[in-house]
């Protein structure tokens, strides 16, 4: 009898099957997967396969590894990951290249593979393979800006890996342990600090935290139209639940959390590309949930709220920002274009894409009734509880900044904005438009019965939404922002410009100390090359008969001292003797006698001693 | 058009007079010294707005912004980007 079915593994086994199914049967396969999951899943949290708090443990090298931990973080997780990728595939089954389904069930399994990883190693070897997997949902596009948006993507995902491995190692070393549970996160030097210090750095390289954040709003616009939809969801929240994990309560984490909810906000204004403008905010969305792990102290009723809210917001997340990247993806692939100064006034072509859209608009902003109010507004609570002022009114600032681009510069910029329709274009195919639909029902369903969501969480939910308070504030928040955005609407413009970030440093610096490498460097080292040989040269020329070469070197200083004196009818006869001498060398080599041998060993050999004697002390 | 506008400003005032009804008659908890203000979620959304705007775009025009070809221009002649 089997004890229970890794979720995971249905979608890692069944997506080798990807090709052998053909037509209409393929598209039932390939919805198949997610529904056999998500059945597998309601087993599992209803005790028929394995209860709470078992594991599924098999020996690897002298350690146990634990593939299946079961309580109630992983399982909501494990749910949002479920039925966002059935919603995602939906979305996908038009496409008729089987490679981009089997890359994206590999990487929805891999990442339901760090979901139930219980140990540090089993962490690690999913980990990885979520990494690479998306790599190949970016190589898909298949156009030269893709293949090295994605190079710098995995370029950086190894970096954190290997980081994730050094800190796997250290931390195993020093505690004999392979469990993946909170680690210690001390100030002073030590080899427990570094290791954990070292796990935190791959886990922040993942929760895409600023200034480790540019590989996402570089790599992810540059996917695929339909694995852009699957990256938005599993890397940076899978990245969350494993800070939930290892460090909740870390001071740090509100900070930089605060921080990234607003760098988001900023680069978005200036971003043309509608899928970047996206991308900044998934930044920004994260930054919510980061913050929310750093409150996160067990034990505290704040603490509590603050990861409740973090766990509830990358529920509501995941569901919202598949169904933004959805629209854009939708208007890139019937116009083919994503930039907003290409695009405008298509709203007569695509209304309901853009209606759906304006509901994942309405739930990342946080407008009450749907998902993103239910759960944002448990983070923004928290910090509230914690009495955190300055984070209070970065998180509330972050939200006026997430509704003005995603809720009104961008619809505004691609839908209306100009007279004439900037392109020709048409709804999309309708398993777009039925994905779309199914995924807005679940944003509003969420936000209008809170308590299934709620229901989920980790710890029991002592917080209602829809007080009168937070619904009157959040509507004037909302509502104002509009005003100012219609009053400064000419100003929002897209721009057809690009802006810099971090990648920066390695796209324009690196290349820089590569030129410096390449041109400075190099030439300074074939100089120092060329003196070396030279002297070498002249050492082995000298050393060939030095009698001679005596000989040849003081007719030429003379030679020249005589060219100083001008007297030119001899100097001719003198070169010529010279140049003769120069072309015998090194000629006969002289004879010497035994006697004269003797005496130059002896000679050196007291070189030698006085040298052993004197000069080494 | 005007049809939208008029709802809009019907929002804009009920949500103000909503904000002194909770403020006065409901006395919900206060975390913070602002919330005291029936009006500040009002007053931050448009201000924060247009600093948001207008700020974030003196950042991209004085320094962040470039040209869209900005990576894909050699950093030295001679060098090509591969």
């Amino acid at each position: 009898m089997i004890d229970w079915f890794h979720p995971g593994l249905i979608y890692i086994l069944g997506s080798a099957l990807i090709p052998f199914f053909r037509g209409t049967l393929k598209k039932v396969y390939l919805l198949f997967i997610p529904a056999l999951a998500f059945i597998n899943l309601l087993l599992i949290s209803k005790d028929v396969f394995l209860s709470e708090g078992k594991t599924w443990p098999l020996s690897f090298l002298g350690y146990d590894l634990v593939l299946g931990r079961i309580d109630p973080l992983s399982i909501v997780f494990a749910y949002v990951f479920v039925i966002a990728s059935f919603c995602m595939m939906l979305f996908a089954l038009h496409v008729k290249e089987d490679g981009q389904h089997i890359v994206a069930y590999l990487y929805v399994g891999s990442t339901l593979g760090v979901v139930f990883s219980g140990d540090l190693l089993t962490l690690f070897f999913f980990w990885e393979i979520m990494a690479w997997s998306a790599l190949f949902l970016i190589w898909y596009r298949k156009t030269g800006t893709s293949f090295r948006a994605g190079l710098r993507y995995i370029l950086v995902h190894f970096f954190g890996g290997a980081c994730l491995l050094g800190g796997i190692f250290l931390h195993v070393q020093t505690t004999g342990s392979i469990a993946f549970e909170t680690f210690q996160l001390g100030a002073g030097l030590s080899w427990t600090n570094l290791s954990s210090y070292l796990i935190l750095l791959a886990f922040i390289i993942n929760a895409a935290v600023p200034p480790l954040h540019a590989w996402l709003s570089d790599a992810y616009p540059e996917a695929t139209v339909t694995g852009a939809v699957f990256l938005t969801a599993f890397t940076t929240k899978s990245a969350i639940y494993v800070l939930l994990r290892g460090f909740p309560g870390a001071e740090l984490l509100i900070w930089l959390g605060a921080i990234m909810a607003v760098y988001g906000v900023v680069f978005a204004v200036l971003e043309n590309d509608i899928r970047r403008l996206l991308a900044y905010h998934i930044i920004s969305q994260v930054g919510y949930m980061v913050c929310g792990v750093g409150m996160g102290v067990v034990g505290t009723p704040a603490g509590e709220m603050a990861i409740n809210g973090a766990v509830a917001h990358a529920f509501s997340h995941i569901l919202y920002k598949a169904l933004l990247f959805m629209g854009a993806g939708a208007v890139l692939e019937v116009t083919g274009r994503s930039k907003l100064t290409e695009l405008g006034g298509i709203y007569r072509y695509m209304p309901i894409t853009f209606h759906l859209y304006m509901v994942g608009a309405y739930s990342i902003s946080g407008f009450p009734l749907f998902n993103g109010f239910v759960s944002k507004t448990m983070v923004v609570q928290a910090s509230a509880m914690w009495h955190l002022p300055i984070i209070w009114l970065m998180l509330e600032g972050a939200s006026i900044g997430t509704f003005l681009h995603t809720g009104l510069k961008l619809p505004w910029g691609v839908w209306f904005a100009k007279e004439e329709p900037a392109c020709k274009a048409k709804e999309p195919p309708g398993n777009m438009l039925v994905a779309m639909g199914i995924t807005a029902f679940l944003c509003t369903l969420i936000g209008v019965y809170p308590k299934i969501l709620y229901n989920m969480l980790p710890y029991p939910v002592h917080y209602e939404p829809y007080t009168p308070a937070h619904v009157v504030a959040m509507s004037q928040l909302l509502l104002f922002t509009f005003i100012a955005f219609w009053l400064l609407r000419k100003r929002l413009h897209g721009e057809p410009t690009i802006t810099l970030d971090t990648d920066w440093f390695y796209r324009k610096a690196g290349e820089r100390i590569i030129w410096f490498c390449e041109k400075p460097l190099m030439t300074f080292a074939n100089f120092l090359d060329r003196i070396v040989l030279d002297i070498a040269g002249s050492v082995i020329w000298f050393s060939k008969n030095p009698a001679a070469a005596f000989e040849i070197k003081k007719k030429e200083m003379l030679l020249a001292g005589q060219r100083r004196l001008a007297k030119s009818g001899s100097i001719d006869l003198c070169r010529q003797s010279l140049e003769e001498e120069k072309r015998k060398y090194p000629g006969e080599l002289p004879g010497l006698t035994l006697g004269a041998s003797i005496i130059l060993i002896l000679f050196s050999f007291l070189l030698y001693l006085a040298l052993y004697l004197f000069a080494i002390p | 058009m005007k049809h939208f506008l008029g709802i809009l400003y019907g929002c804009l005032v009920l949500s103000i007079l909503a904000g002194f009804w909770v403020n006065f008659y409901l006395h919900p908890h206060h975390y913070f010294v602002w919330e005291n203000l029936p009006v500040f979620s009002a007053l931050y959304g448009f201000i924060g707005c247009i600093v948001i705007i207008l700020g974030s775009k003196a950042l991209g025009h004085h320094w962040l912004q470039k040209k869209e070809d900005y990576y894909d221009q050699p950093e030295s002649p001679g060098r090509k980007d591969t």
